[in-house]
């Protein structure tokens, strides 16, 4: 027969057990929440890379039609360039900026421009433009997302425990700058 | 309430129902052993029955598992989207992104030539998703309105929806199927041999009524599972697109141009943005969505 004292320590054991997996998984948390933080800031380069890729080719459409506006023209390759050229992900984020500028304004100048508007090509184009706009948009807020899940994680109980076992401190939100946060919206 | 608020709600609602549900299965398959009792005067100790009770349900829950998807992709007549239509090529954009803000592999994007307002999405896993439009939602919802549904579908994906509902809907048909099995055989029986666990008429009774119980109870928490899901789906949906109102409008749209004669079966329903079947049966606890105007006040009050 089972005696009471031996029910009273299968009870604890079990419940150690139960604490012993509670633990594992807020560790587990912390390491998942941690990747996906380092996943959400890559896909934001991807988009950021995608958009880049498809300036020679907006260039190409709109060259015949925008020949006058220089300027404006201009300011999408200079753009692009320091993207190519940018060292530190300071600079890469300025450039990414002013590219996010001068394409709203290559785009608003081209609304008076009815042969390119009628243009397949860069009706398609300005299609995909405004899509990465969106994709770059949303990484980032995927990205805010993710380091918000992280910092609650370590910053609440018993998280806290682990996070200073761990070393692992809160991170930063990405501060979307005031010039990109009017991206372009065309409505369909 | 905030939105976080709403989100928790919801997911503690889920967990009790499930556990409700689970209970049910379990008291289901502890009758049957009464059952075996009184027909076959088989005496079956009691960690038998379950076990194989158990068995059962998990064989019957796993097979209506598999066959999910492919049955509705083909119940809803749906074909894949078509880039080269430019509708149908910014719908596919809208998946991509809004599979980015969730941070999921983007689904599989389907069409479904209809003229009415809705999409559903459906796949075993997150990463095996599909997510389905009508062609009369991609033309008469603007931007912001489409991005609301793909957002409250992208969000069932994220939530594990499917699967929740398939599991739900399996074991509501292993206790229907084991409490039916059982009503015929003490029908049959004519309940008059007794057994030898005891209890006589009184206990035939009390059994019948609890299976006739059983099989009407699961079903409403099945269809109190599917509302609640709705609801986060929708308390989700608002978070990944930080935009609510887009599928309020979305939902008002709905509600002025309901359907008379909705195509795909009766599983499908609760997959749907909106409840496609039967108005009169549309807000009542048989239904497998909340009320339209209730969501819509919901979403405005983030």
């Amino acid at each position: 027969m089972i005696e009471l004292w031996q029910i009273i320590v299968i009870i604890i054991a079990l419940i150690f057990v139960g604490i012993l997996f509670w633990f594992w998984s807020f560790y587990n948390r912390i390491i998942r929440s941690e990747n996906r933080i380092d996943n959400a800031w890559a896909q934001i380069d991807v988009q950021l890379k995608r958009r880049a890729d498809l300036i020679p080719n907006l260039m190409e459409t709109v060259k015949g039609y925008m020949n006058h506006e220089r300027g404006t023209l201009e300011a999408v390759t200079k753009a692009r360039a320091s993207i190519m050229s940018a060292k530190t992900p300071q600079e890469s984020m300025d450039a990414n900026n002013m590219l996010t500028g001068a394409l709203k304004t290559l785009f608003a100048v081209a609304e008076s421009y009815p042969d390119l508007k009628a243009s397949q090509n860069f009706l398609s184009l300005q299609d995909e433009l405004t899509h990465t706009e969106e994709k770059i948009a949303y990484s980032r807020q995927h990205f805010n997302d993710s380091v918000l899940v992280f910092n609650n994680t370590i910053e609440t109980f018993p998280g806290v425990v682990f996070a200073k076992r761990m070393d692992k401190k809160e991170k930063q939100m990405l501060q979307i700058p005031e010039a990109s946060r009017e991206v372009p919206k065309v409505s369909f | 309430m905030l939105l976080e608020d709403h989100i928790r709600k919801n997911k503690i609602d889920t967990v009790l129902i499930c556990m409700f549900m689970v209970a049910l299965l379990f008291s289901v398959i502890f009758a049957i052993g009464y059952v075996l009792d009184i027909v076959f005067l088989l005496d079956i100790p009691l960690f038998f029955i379950m076990a194989i009770g158990l068995m059962i349900a998990l064989c019957y829950i796993m097979i209506t598992y598999s066959f999910s998807v492919s049955s509705v992709i083909a119940a809803a007549g749906a074909r894949p989207a078509n880039p080269q239509n430019r509708d149908e090529k910014l719908l596919i954009y809208k998946v991509e992104e809004m599979s980015l803000a969730a941070g999921l592999p983007t689904p599989k994007v389907y069409v479904q030539d209809s003229k009415d307002i809705n999409a559903f999405a459906t796949g075993r896993k997150p990463d095996e998703a599909i997510i389905c439009a009508t062609t009369g939602a991609i033309q008469q919802l603007n931007n912001e309105e489409l991005e609301g549904v793909i957002g409250h579908e992208m969000s069932h994906i994220r939530n594990h929806d499917i699967l929740v509902m398939t599991v739900t809907v399996g074991i509501v048909g292993a206790i229907a199927l084991l409490a039916e099995i059982a009503l015929r055989s003490l029908f049959w029986s004519g309940g008059g041999r007794g057994g030898k666990k005891g209890g006589g008429p009184i206990l035939i009774v009390v059994l019948v009524v609890s299976f006739v119980f059983a099989i009407l109870f699961s079903r409403l928490t099945y269809l109190a599972i599917s509302r609640r899901r709705e609801y986060l789906a929708d308390a989700d949906g608002a978070y990944l697109t930080r935009n609510p109102e887009g599928l309020a409008a979305a939902l008002e749209k709905i509600k002025n141009d309901l359907p008379d004669d909705p195509k795909g079966s009766k599983t499908v329903a609760p997959l749907y943005i909106a409840n496609p079947y039967k108005r009169a049966l549309r807000n009542s606890i048989w239904s497998t969505h909340p009320p339209l105007d209730e969501r819509i006040r919901r979403l405005r009050s983030m």
